[in-house]
């Protein structure tokens, strides 16, 4: 009764349109004024949970990852890595848009956004497939799916997050994520080959293996980035936290001296819209913290776990479930937002069913992925119909397809939990 | 007049929020480079002298203080997202109300903050608390909660007054919140 209250509420402020931060600390604060026994007491908790709530280490991976993602895109590293991609498939049945989806997935092994992703390959690679006769609407709905490899590739600015909600070790689900990423890449460039063959779209000359070699050598200091955090993190170097800085600083680098696609003094610029995100999203998290402070203190995460176990719910129908939750929840919120407010929310209800939760961090993470393509409100499609100059409608219909095969993956990921849990296990026991 | 102080404040916000990131980051940075160099001996000699140990609370403050003034910025830049879908598909005169009802909820919750936020600091005053490791004052780190609550209601007044003259908001740019 409670939680439906509690819901209600937060439905209600969120449908205003509201920012979904501050409708999460209304929220909070409507319930507790209007039906709790109100004290000053709450108040105090409250006024601390403010401060302290952010006082982790392991969050500021968040704030450290994203100025990282702005000096990548705006620092000339995507160009060189569609050129070392088109070279590797560009002779392929429709090279470009293989290279396109090979690019993606390089650029989400050292950025941890999907919409940049999006950008930084996109804004490449859209007019040059539409500049070789490949029509619209697939090369739109190929770049804004593509670009969600970001979120589920590490470094994941979105599984950090659950990280951090559910105590996990950001390292651990970083590794989850890769078996399915890869996977998912393999997944698309497939469909783009059978595409391809089916609608004869052109190939690019066959590069030599000299020409590989160079264009391998001007990526190369852009794909350092991927040992340096992942080998930092895995070599027991530094915490994703300090890789994340570490990433920043190395980002920086590469944007200022070595590609030089950025001026020194467009750095204060780049500090400004990365602290811009950042403290958006730290914001959001601050106002989830009380958020599910509220559930916490209201006990409801675990009756709903007992209500769920008490029906008998198998996990294969629980799981079944919550994809259907979150594809409808990830049409209208941002994947941050649904992470913080849920993860807390089916954590217990997973643990008791035997579910693990780093299994159920991918779940979630690929459920978002394509909430991202899905309108009303998909991030990606909306980067990409300002992209392609074209309306939300038509772009969501270009990337309707592919939202299928997405969800096909993630039926194989949902029921195979072992593509997910292999790696880490393996690297942690 | 006002209008001076608002470009002050304005000026004063990216200049914080710019800082705050810039300086975090080469913390952290400078304290991985200490904590390796000591593996070295030829290096230890020299660098074993200096302590890092604060770096990580360091970081931690300056980002819990640009999150604070870096959302108000971001009221300012039409950041913080809501959902629009009833928004977007609703006839004029419900829109107006809703756009303006989502404002005044975003100022009276700030507003609501930024006192609650205050009595906090007094506590804490009153206790004479110090950070773990650098030993500062706690009130004075717990002040970006008031002095950023504040703000961001002010910010969040100046959009609705905005709203309200010009029927006009700020629109986040694409380019910059892509990096999200």
């Amino acid at each position: 009764m409670t939680a439906l209250l509690i819901l209600g509420i937060l439905l209600v402020l969120l449908l205003t349109g509201t920012p979904i931060s501050i409708a999460l600390g209304m929220t909070v604060l409507t319930f507790l004024v209007l039906f709790a026994s109100f004290s000053m007491a709450t108040v105090d908790v409250l006024s601390q949970r403010l401060f302290t709530g952010l006082e982790s280490f392991a969050i500021m991976a968040v704030p450290f990852f994203i100025l990282a993602g702005v000096f990548l895109t705006e620092g000339g590293i995507a160009t060189r890595i569609i050129r070392f991609a088109q070279a590797l498939v560009g002779s392929l049945p429709g090279g470009l848009a293989m290279a396109t989806v090979l690019a993606c997935a390089f650029f989400a092994t050292i950025s941890g956004s999907s919409p940049a992703t999006v950008v930084a390959i996109g804004s490449i690679m859209l007019p040059a497939m539409l500049k070789n006769g490949y029509p619209k609407r697939f090369a739109v709905g190929l770049i804004s799916t593509s670009g969600s490899l970001g979120i589920l590739i590490p470094p994941s600015i979105v599984l950090i997050i659950y990280a951090v909600s559910t105590s996990e070790s950001a390292g651990r689900m970083f590794l989850a994520g890769m078996v399915p990423g890869a996977m998912l890449a393999g997944l698309l460039m497939l469909i783009t080959y059978v595409t391809a063959r089916t609608k004869k779209f052109p190939t690019m000359p066959r590069a030599s293996v000299r020409e590989i070699w160079t264009a391998f050598r001007e990526a190369f200091w852009g794909l350092l980035l991927v040992v340096i955090v992942l080998g930092g993190i895995y070599g027991g170097f530094f915490t994703p936290t300090e890789a994340a800085a570490v990433s920043a600083v190395y980002a920086f680098v590469c944007a200022v001296w070595i590609y030089g696609g950025l001026k020194l003094r467009q750095v204060p610029k780049v500090l400004i819209s990365a602290a811009n995100t950042s403290a958006m999203l730290l914001y959001i998290i601050t106002n989830a913290i009380l958020f599910s402070f509220l559930l916490t203190s209201e006990q409801i995460p675990q009756s709903l776990a007992e209500w769920v176990v008490s029906r008998d719910l198998s996990p294969w129908m629980f799981l079944l479930f919550l994809n259907i939750a979150l594809l409808i929840a990830g049409q209208f919120m941002e994947p941050t937002g649904i992470i913080l407010i849920l993860a807390p929310l089916v954590l217990p209800i997973a643990l008791a069913l035997g579910i693990d939760p780093v299994h159920l961090g991918i779940v979630m993470t690929i459920n978002l992925e394509i909430g991202m393509i899905s309108p009303p409100v998909g991030l990606n499609l909306f980067v990409a119909s300002h992209m392609a100059r074209m309306g939300m409608t038509q772009v969501a219909i270009a990337a309707a397809p592919w939202a299928v095969a997405l969800i096909v993956f993630l039926l194989l990921i949902t029921y195979v939990p072992q593509i997910s849990l292999w790696l880490p296990n393996l690297v942690y026991g | 007049m006002i209008r001076g102080l608002n470009r002050v404040l304005d000026r004063l916000e990216e200049w914080l929020i710019a800082s705050f990131m810039a300086v975090s980051t080469l913390v952290i940075f400078l304290s991985i480079l200490h904590r390796e160099s000591l593996r070295f001996d030829f290096l230890w000699e020299y660098t074993s002298r200096i302590h890092f140990s604060w770096a990580q609370e360091l970081c931690i403050y300056l980002f819990i203080w640009m999150a604070k003034f870096g959302a108000a910025y971001g009221v300012r830049t039409g950041i913080h997202l809501g959902v629009d879908v009833l928004v977007a598909h609703s006839g004029p005169k419900m829109q107006r109300a809703l756009i303006v009802t989502a404002l005044s909820l975003g100022a009276f919750f700030t507003g609501v903050i930024a006192v609650i936020g205050t009595r906090w600091v007094w506590f804490i005053y009153g206790t004479g608390q110090v950070s773990p490791d650098l030993e500062w004052p706690m009130w004075v780190v717990y002040l970006c909660v008031p002095l950023g609550s504040a703000l961001m209601c002010y910010r969040f007044l100046q959009v609705l007054t905005g709203y309200l003259r010009t029927g006009d908001l700020p629109v986040h740019e694409i380019g910059v919140r892509e990096a999200a």
